[in-house]
């Protein structure tokens, strides 16, 4: 298994030596969103309001973290289903979206979206978010404190465990 | 036997140490399923997924943090003693607040939403259920599942159960001619259709049998309870294992020859026309366990 480093923003020119099932370490500036802070975002494109960060820099992280303990950056985290995020993901991708992180299969439609963008997604394993967790360089709440889990966290991360599953 | 009392209390503590376990242990029968996985898997990068999984134990428990950061919805099977006199408060109310506690103690994500429809209601806001102002980190509502039982215990059986492998369940009413072969089908299907969205290796709870709800429930409590000695369930439960292995996608639905760790079925009679069948999914975390109080 081939093993790379990857930081954020992306080099499109790095993207020519991944395959599929190569392990990624990724680094660099990313932002958790779920559900809901994914329906919020199609709202602000269909408003026609300016998104809140640069998509084609960072990557979308399908996460809802779990408390930061006391003394801690991070509290458990790790992807969470990245199917559900489908029906938002074609527009974003038109929006300038290059990686997404999150686990399992996604749709043919955005298979095919992923491919025609020249975009990468990455998948974690799921429930290993003690050992993640210790990947968080940093984390501050940007969006929608409100949603709790589902607010879009901005995190900086070393070396997170990855692996390609569409490119 | 005889009347005996329990305090409300001590029901409480039991149930905070009992998610305290759970969120950041896994149960002693998934870490040895995991490490044969491990031991017997040949794709490097399902081995490498492994890994990580084990590794994640270790971390979880030494830092004590949650081993999946989906700590989920709460679930308890109540065995109640007809001889047990609770004192101090009534069964719902002791969890519930046993769960708020364990939320708080243990940094555990407040993963319910209020209102299941997000809003997505005719109702004017004012009057829509649960406005995400109301959102506290308690974890709470639970789903109780409560039934009178001779004796003087308590036994609770507790789950976590993560969202991921919960979404990938699924119940059909079978026409009671169905072959044992198109119910094997159906189960298998289930699994292997799910791909890496429950978190596999997963362990698939099966009920068959009794009407709509209780078909589901009892797949449910398959997950939690601990190991039936009926042969011809366990052969049932061997041979779907293999096959969901056999045609699973392996390890996150990547790679590997590692699916399901383990099949467990329940079974009760049913009415003659009907013949329901429910397959509930637990993700390889299956933060389970029980208590005899």
């Amino acid at each position: 298994m081939k093993i790379h480093r990857l930081s954020l923003p992306l080099d499109p020119s790095g993207l020519t030596e991944l395959k599929t099932g190569d392990k990624i370490l990724l680094s660099g500036e990313v932002h958790t969103a779920r559900d809901q802070a994914h329906a919020k975002f199609i709202d602000l494109l269909n408003n026609g309001e300016p998104f809140p960060f640069d998509l084609s820099k960072t990557a979308l992280f399908y996460c809802g973290p779990a408390p930061v303990p006391p003394g801690r950056t991070s509290g458990s985290l790790g992807p969470t289903t990245s199917y559900r995020m489908d029906r938002y993901t074609i527009p974003l991708l038109e929006r300038g979206l290059k990686v997404m992180i999150g686990k399992g299969e996604r749709s043919p439609e955005v298979t095919a979206a992923i491919k025609e963008h020249g975009a990468l997604y990455l998948v974690c394993v799921g429930g290993i978010s003690a050992l993640l967790a210790r990947c968080v360089v940093s984390r501050e709440t940007l969006l929608w404190p409100e949603l709790g889990a589902e607010a879009v966290y901005k995190l900086v991360l070393q070396d997170l465990p990855c692996y390609v599953a569409l490119l | 036997m005889g009347l005996r009392t329990v305090s409300a209390a001590e029901i409480r503590e039991q149930v905070i140490g009992a998610i305290g376990e759970i969120c950041c242990r896994p149960t002693p029968e998934t870490a040895d399923l995991l490490r044969a996985a491990l031991n017997r898997e040949k794709d490097e990068l399902a081995r490498d997924m492994l890994q990580s999984i084990l590794l994640n134990h270790q971390i979880a428990a030494e830092e004590a943090l949650p081993l999946c950061q989906d700590t989920g919805l709460l679930v308890v099977f109540a065995e109640l003693g007809s001889e047990l006199l609770i004192t101090g408060g009534i069964l719902p109310e002791i969890i519930s607040a046993a769960a708020a506690s364990a939320w708080q103690k243990f940094y555990l994500r407040d993963s319910i939403a209020p209102d299941p429809l997000r809003g997505k209601t005719l109702l004017p806001p004012e009057a829509k259920p649960g406005s995400s102002a109301a959102r506290a980190t308690s974890g709470l509502p639970f789903i109780l599942h409560l039934d009178q039982v001779a004796g003087n215990r308590l036994t609770l059986h507790l789950a976590l159960k993560g969202g991921g492998a919960e979404n990938c369940g699924a119940l059909q009413m079978f026409n009671p001619g169905a072959s044992l072969g198109e119910i094997e089908d159906f189960i298998v299907r289930t699994v292997v259709e799910a791909g890496g969205k429950p978190c596999p290796p997963v362990f698939v709870g099966v009920g068959i049998g009794g009407d709509f709800e209780s078909c589901a429930i009892l797949a449910k409590r398959a997950l939690l309870l601990p190991p039936h000695n009926e042969p011809d369930l366990q052969r049932m439960e061997r041979r779907l294992l293999d096959r969901i292995n056999l045609r699973g996608h392996g390890v996150m639905g990547c790679a590997g020859s590692t699916t399901a760790l383990r099949v467990s079925i329940l079974t009760r009679p049913c009415h003659i026309a009907s013949l329901p069948v429910a397959v509930n999914i637990d993700c390889h975390a299956h933060r389970v366990t029980s208590r005899v109080i």
